[in-house]
């Protein structure tokens, strides 16, 4: 869907390069982008959009040339939905969407029809003919979502598709994602800082900063990595031997008051148990650490700052010529990488 | 509860659209209708018009009905018939239609600027050229539009009440058409450029009037202190009443040919190229 390698881009000549020669290569699926405020994402959407020419390296996106003539007939078959309010306040939801729709290729009346049809998609059908100014936040999401669906693109491109929403509206936006890509076999690629949308939807997780990739890799994997880390509590404080000997079960990342957090070498807990009867200790508790996605960021950002996510803390690699990227369910790895399908 | 559709059909062939350009314009068309601001405009160009045709057809009578006899030498002081009159067709309440054209014009790129609803534009198949081409066309077709009838309904109804030898030339629409355009493509390419450089249609409607009014009074200066007739050349309402003139030959025109020449080709291409500027895709924020 989409690949490029050594992507370089910069807003001058003379400027820092924005984008710090890229390479990864992103197939079908639902792809989280990740990174702090300035790191790139946008940047990024924008070659992808073919807003912005590559200083150096090259890419396909949907099979056509990055910079190439033919960028712009591409951005027919590529949704956009932006992070900021596109809306036209004075329009209703069914004239603006209707406009998008002729913008990208349809007939009048078809884009007509078709504002319907997606709005009623989206949730919003009846209001549709309600200016936008008096929407809600969701509904003014649901209707940049519309626009985005509307010439049923191939591949979409949500920047913070939640922002501003309530818990309730943020799971049914996620849930509409997610019938995008199931029922209509849209490629999605989700930005946001909401580490818990990425997680609930994503198969596949790029985490981009200071216009690098720190990491890539599937969320399958991630969760593989993420399975393997635990907390053991100890009913009596361990001896230096045993200290020593919880090497044996995997690398342990941080010990404090008898809690031991480690990642097993093993997927399997029970492992723990048989090790604690064979050395004499007295195992109470082992906890499985999931909810630490948020670690898995701050440590692709600040490889010191957070300590055991599954990320190994290796200097990121040089783009490698043989794209082939790691198993579907490897755990993400710093530096340039694929990502497989979902 | 919103209630959500089952699923979405494919969307229809994506090839039969129209020029992204014209789908801008139409779409700027609607949102024009939608401020309303016909009423007063619509009733003021209407009386002028009927002024106009009025004129044309009291002169009518004048010639045709004996009883209007005693009339006609007074008549004559203001019924010239000549290519000042010709020109003068052209002319309706010149500020009235800078006005207008300010009022629409100086919202066109800045009201995409503050809804931020450009670059999402650039994300759709729309190159930079289409943008500027659509605000560009609907800023000029607007006073174009608004002229046609001026040019056309008098010539028109001295054709049919006096054939050739009416008040109004037979050629007059193939002298005033031109000059018609030239003026329009004047006011939307200041329109245009005035408009790329607000944040909000408010500001942009300060901005064409600003310099509209600025420019005038600058080139009055520069005439005053310079003696130099040309000096108009900056200002762009001389310039769109002086192309009529100019092209139906009146014997003294607002400005000569060189410096309205000159004076035209400085404000569109600077105007288009700021707004060129102003619009592309780099300064697009997503």
């Amino acid at each position: 869907m989409i690949a490029f390698e050594n992507l370089e881009v910069r807003y001058a000549a003379t400027a820092a390069p924005a984008l710090k020669g890229l390479t990864l290569a992103i197939d079908r699926g639902i792809v989280g982008l990740l990174g702090p405020n300035g790191s790139g994402k946008s940047t990024l959407l924008k070659t992808l959009l073919g807003l912005l020419k590559p200083s150096r390296g090259s890419g396909t996106i949907l099979g056509v040339a990055l910079g190439a003539p033919e960028s712009a007939r591409l951005r027919s078959r590529i949704g956009y939905m932006p992070e900021y309010d596109a809306l036209i306040e004075d329009a209703s939801a069914y004239e603006q969407v209707a406009f998008w729709g002729e913008l990208s290729g349809l007939a009048p009346e078809a884009a007509r029809d078709r504002a319907h049809e997606v709005l009623y998609f989206v949730g919003l059908d009846e209001s549709r003919y309600r200016p936008v100014s008096g929407y809600s936040t969701g509904m003014r999401q649901r209707v940049k979502l519309a626009q985005a669906l509307v010439h049923s693109p191939e591949l979409i491109f949500l920047d913070e598709p939640t922002n501003g929403l309530d818990p309730d509206g943020r799971r049914r936006m996620l849930d509409l994602v997610l019938r995008v890509h199931a029922e209509l076999g849209t490629g999605v690629i989700l930005a946001s800082h909401l580490l818990g949308d990425v997680e609930r939807v994503a198969d596949q997780l790029v985490i981009l900063d200071q216009g690098e990739i720190k990491a890539a890799g599937s969320m399958a994997g991630l969760r593989k990595a993420l399975a393997k880390r635990v907390e053991l509590r100890f009913l009596d404080p361990l001896d230096a031997a045993q200290e020593a000997a919880l090497s044996e079960l995997g690398t342990v990342l941080e010990a404090r008051n008898g809690l031991y957090d480690l990642e097993l070498a093993e997927a399997d807990p029970a492992g723990a148990f048989r090790w604690a009867q064979g050395c004499g200790a007295t195992l109470v508790q082992v906890t499985p650490r999931h909810d630490r996605l948020d670690e898995v960021l701050l440590r692709a950002l600040h490889p010191d700052a957070v300590r055991g996510t599954g990320l190994r803390p290796t200097p990121p690699e040089p783009p490698r010529q043989d794209q082939a990227g790691p198993a579907p369910d490897s755990p993400p790895t710093n530096g340039s990488t694929a990502v497989g399908e979902r | 509860m919103p209630i959500y559709a089952p699923t979405l059909p494919p969307a229809p062939d994506l090839h039969l659209g129209q020029p992204p350009a014209l789908v801008l314009m139409r779409f700027d068309f609607s949102r024009l209708w939608r401020q309303k601001i016909g009423r007063f405009f619509g009733f003021a160009f209407l009386m002028m018009l009927l002024w106009k045709v009025a004129r044309i057809y009291v002169d009518h009578l004048l010639h045709t009905n004996q009883a209007f006899k005693p009339m006609q030498d007074f008549a004559k002081t203001i019924l010239t018939q000549g290519a000042d009159f010709q020109a003068d067709l052209l002319n309706p309440a010149s500020y009235l239609l800078w006005f207008l054209v300010a009022l629409v014009g100086g919202g066109l790129v800045a009201r995409d600027t503050l809804y931020r609803v450009r670059p999402l534009m650039y994300a759709h198949p729309v190159a930079p050229k289409d943008y500027l081409l659509a605000k560009l066309g609907f800023a000029s077709l607007l006073p174009f539009v608004i002229l046609l009838p001026f040019a056309l309904l008098p010539w028109l109804m001295s054709l049919l009440l006096a054939g050739a030898h009416g008040p109004v030339w037979v050629t007059a629409p193939l002298r005033l058409l031109p000059a018609m355009a030239i003026s329009s493509l004047l006011m939307g390419s200041l329109a245009v450029g005035a408009s790329s450089l607000a944040a909000t249609p408010r500001a942009g409607i300060g901005w064409v009037l600003g310099l509209v009014l600025g420019l005038g009074t600058l080139a009055s200066m520069l005439h005053g202190l310079t003696g130099t007739p040309s000096a108009q050349a900056l200002n762009p309402i001389v310039l769109a009443e002086t192309w009529p003139q100019l092209l139906v030959g009146v014997q003294r025109p607002l400005l000569p040919w060189l410096p309205t020449i000159l004076g035209t080709a400085l404000h569109i291409s600077l105007w288009t190229f700021l707004a060129a500027r102003r619009t592309r895709p780099s300064e697009a924020v997503i």
